[in-house]
């Protein structure tokens, strides 16, 4: 088998379209989202800075605890993905690898 | 040899910064900020183009002038940062050792190519997510954030955001794929499936522009830096950081570079830690009451309101305490916010010093590892950095850190020594110096990544794959790699003394915009999209370089001789007519003055660097026109000449990159 069929042969593989799948739809997808909750942000504070005025606890604004969610949405991100992609991708990952075998 | 070497550079840095010590006793005002662009904010210059929005509103000449006829100055002796020369000089040549004991253990160990540019793939995840952290937390992060944090309040906190969240893209869809596709630099990626020589080509142009760019604006900073803190000469100083940053590169390699990140960020963690902990512990750990203390300080009310907002007359219903924590006192102009936030988000992604950090572990399971590390440490490092800010703003108050730079830059180094005990104190000597050093090691540190991530494009990519068709034995190689590091040090060093009166701020702005606009979006198509080629590469990273290029040419962040003059001519007639109505003017106003006229004079007949009286382009973050550009460019280049053997390729990259599988052979080593 050519160097080029091989790759093709692995692209194939059940396994591996089951990986690329599950891959994208979630990496694509909260990347995507996590997007749009940062760019609120300037977005909101720029537009409707009224919003960030809003004082919650004591002088402490909503644009303040905004800005921290920003902080926990990313950590949160991080989290969640690093628990998927080592429970999921890896276990799929080593699941073809070892089909190929 | 080797050793030898070292050692000679630990000597010669080491006097160079003692003879310069002492030497420069001259007065700090002759080292006080001249250009008004540059100076407005010398250290906060040297972030991501966060800082270019503000630098020329932080501090407008006009407006000094302006404060000075307002608000008597207290005393009359210039305020300024005083580090207990003894001390600090000891604690910078520490750092200066333990580091060249460092380069000197790498360089036994550096024997082939993948050593040098990676450190043989030998360094674990966690390791890595520290120096990783390192590489953002620059003195831009480190001094120019708390400083803005404390004299514009949240607008400054939200500068935090885009570094932080800029990790997200690189976690989820850029640091595995390029672990598992990727070998040395961005050409490697790249190249993959199109035309080799060509890709490489452009591929290093653009490394090479991009890092050219940073490290031009971390030099000059630097330079800046020393110069404030400790009276040293702008020219002594990057040639001093400059020699160090070489020796780094040139014997240790990735492996030196990287330690010398790993340990420098550990310092400055632990000094963000104590002194975020000493604020928390003075505010007794009760966040209400401490910002209920920050927005009823009398100090902080009417630093808004004067300096800020500039009402001379407190107007009715304002509450300009709590505005501090509102957002608008810096940040004007949402789109501008906006493109900036894209640019972040995506740029940070494209910077080839970063991209080079996933190859020097061994999988992708350590890339995705050392990104959590690094982000959990940025965050953590942020927000520390905002208390500090804020602690800053509340404890010495917004016109003592601004009294000794207009930038806020010295907020940090202030606070330190405030905490420590005061000035003069042992305590306060001791911390204040303490953070000098971790300040100096951090410019150092981030400058060698730049260095090697910009020679490793011309030693890889040019030499070994274009001109040598990729056959070079090992110790060619290493030797090539070491040779080009010493031309582009040395080059940073000239060029660095060139642009001591650049705007810094635009230098970082193109950083940062060429690689959102130009290697973002080729990375992402080159990995996630099977039709993209040869074509779509190359049209993708000129188009995306060059509008990113063009458009910062013309936006506000460069340097109008009109305007500057028009401000002049301001100062000069508010001036002549308080003269002229019979009022004697103060030293300071008679100086003032003087610089206004020759400065009109000066700039009266000036253009910009392209010819311009005034930007043509509104925004200083060129971000939100040219990324689309840049994917527009990449999308219909490819689309316009397919290429069949890339997209049968197409299967290879997309195996490799979701699996490992083939991942670039710890063959090396």
């Amino acid at each position: 088998m050519s160097e080029k069929q091989q790759w093709e042969a692995i692209a194939n593989h059940s396994k591996f379209i089951e990986l690329k799948r599950k891959k994208r739809n979630f990496l694509f997808s909260w990347w995507i989202i996590s997007t749009i909750y940062y760019l609120l942000l300037p977005v909101i504070s720029g537009y409707f800075p009224e919003a960030f005025r809003v004082k919650v606890i004591g002088p402490i604004n909503f644009g303040y605890l905004f800005i921290l969610s920003q902080f926990v949405m990313a950590i949160g991100v991080a989290i969640y993905y690093a628990h998927v992609a080592n429970k999921t991708f890896d276990r799929l990952t080593k699941q073809l690898l070892e089909a190929l075998q | 040899m080797k050793k030898r070497i070292a050692a000679l550079t630990v000597a010669l840095s080491l006097s160079m910064f003692g003879a310069a010590a002492v030497s420069a006793q001259a007065p700090a005002t002759a080292a006080a900020p001249q250009a008004t662009a540059t100076a407005a904010a010398p250290v906060q210059a040297a972030a991501p183009p966060a800082q270019a929005t503000g630098a020329t509103q932080a501090a407008p000449a006009p407006n000094a002038a302006a404060k000075v006829a307002a608000a008597p100055a207290k005393g009359g002796a210039p305020a300024k940062i005083t580090p207990n020369r003894g001390i600090t000089i000891g604690m910078f040549a520490l750092i200066i050792a333990v580091t060249m004991g460092v380069v000197v253990w790498a360089a036994k160990k550096t024997q082939t190519a993948s050593d040098f540019y990676t450190a043989g793939g030998g360094i674990t995840g966690f390791q890595n997510g520290w120096a990783i952290a390192g590489d953002y937390m620059s003195a831009a992060s480190f001094l120019g954030m708390s400083g803005l944090i404390s004299l514009y309040g949240i607008d400054g906190f939200m500068y935090a955001v885009g570094p932080m969240f800029s990790f997200i893209a690189i976690l989820l869809v850029i640091a595995e794929p390029c672990r598992n596709a990727g070998k040395y630099t961005l050409g490697d990626i790249l190249s993959f499936r199109s035309s080799p020589k060509v890709v490489r080509g452009v591929a290093a142009l653009s490394t090479v522009t991009v890092s050219i760019f940073y490290l031009i604006a971390q030099m000059v900073g630097a330079g800046k830096l020393m110069q404030m803190l400790l009276n040293i000469p702008y020219r002594v100083s990057v040639i001093g950081v400059g020699a160090l940053m070489v020796a780094y590169v040139v014997f240790g390699g990735m492996k030196a570079t990287t330690w010398v990140q790993i340990i420098k960020a550990s310092l400055l963690m632990g000094a963000t830690t104590v002194l975020c902990l000493l604020v928390a512990i003075k505010a007794g750990f009760n966040p209400v009451g401490f910002f209920t203390d920050v927005v009823s300080n009398s100090a902080i009310q009417e630093h808004v309101r004067m300096n800020v907002l500039k009402d001379v007359i407190a107007k009715p219903g304002v509450d300009y305490g709590q505005r501090f924590l509102e957002p608008g006192l810096f940040l004007k102009n949402p789109l501008d916010q906006i493109s900036l936030g894209l640019a972040w988000a995506l740029g940070a992604a494209g910077l080839p010093h970063i991209l080079m950090r996933f190859f020097t572990v061994p999988s992708a399971k350590d890339a995705r590892k050392s990104i959590i590390v690094a982000l959990f440490l940025n965050s953590s490092f942020f927000f520390m950095i905002s208390v500090i800010g804020f602690g800053a703003a509340l404890y010495l108050t917004p016109q003592a850190i601004s009294a000794v730079d207009k930038g806020g830059n010295m907020a940090t180094l202030l606070l330190a020594q405030h905490m420590g005990g005061g000035p003069g104190s042992l305590g306060g000597d001791i911390f204040l110096a303490f953070i000098c050093a971790v300040a100096f090691a951090t410019i150092l540190a981030v400058v060698s990544g730049l260095v090697l991530a910009a020679s490793a494009a011309i030693a890889h990519d040019v030499y070994v794959n274009i001109i040598k068709d990729g056959k070079a034995d090992q110790q060619l190689q290493v030797k090539v790699a070491r040779i080009t590091s010493l031309f582009v040090g040395t080059s940073a060093i000239v060029m660095g003394l060139m642009a001591e009166k650049e705007n810094v701020v635009a230098l970082v702005a193109l950083a940062f915009a060429v690689a959102a606009s130009g290697n973002f979006p080729v990375i992402m198509f080159s990995l996630f999209w099977r039709k993209f080629n040869t074509a779509g590469i190359v049209s993708g990273l000129v188009v995306g370089t060059i509008s990113a290029l063009a458009l910062v040419m013309v936006s506000p962040v460069m340097t109008y001789p009109k305007k500057i003059a028009a401000d002049a001519k301001k100062v000069v007639e508010t001036l002549e007519k308080k003269q002229a109505g019979g009022a004697v003017l103060a030293e300071k106003e008679v100086q003032a003055l003087e610089k206004s006229r020759a400065e009109y004079v000066k700039n009266k007949d000036g253009k910009s660097m392209v010819g311009l009286d005034a930007p043509i382009f509104p925004l200083k973050n060129p971000g939100i026109v040219s990324i689309p550009l840049g994917f527009m460019a990449a999308f219909f280049g490819c689309l316009l000449f397919r290429e069949r053997r890339a997209e049968e390729m197409f299967d290879e990259i997309d195996v490799r990159q979701n699996t490992g599988i083939g991942i670039a052979k710890a063959a090396d080593h």
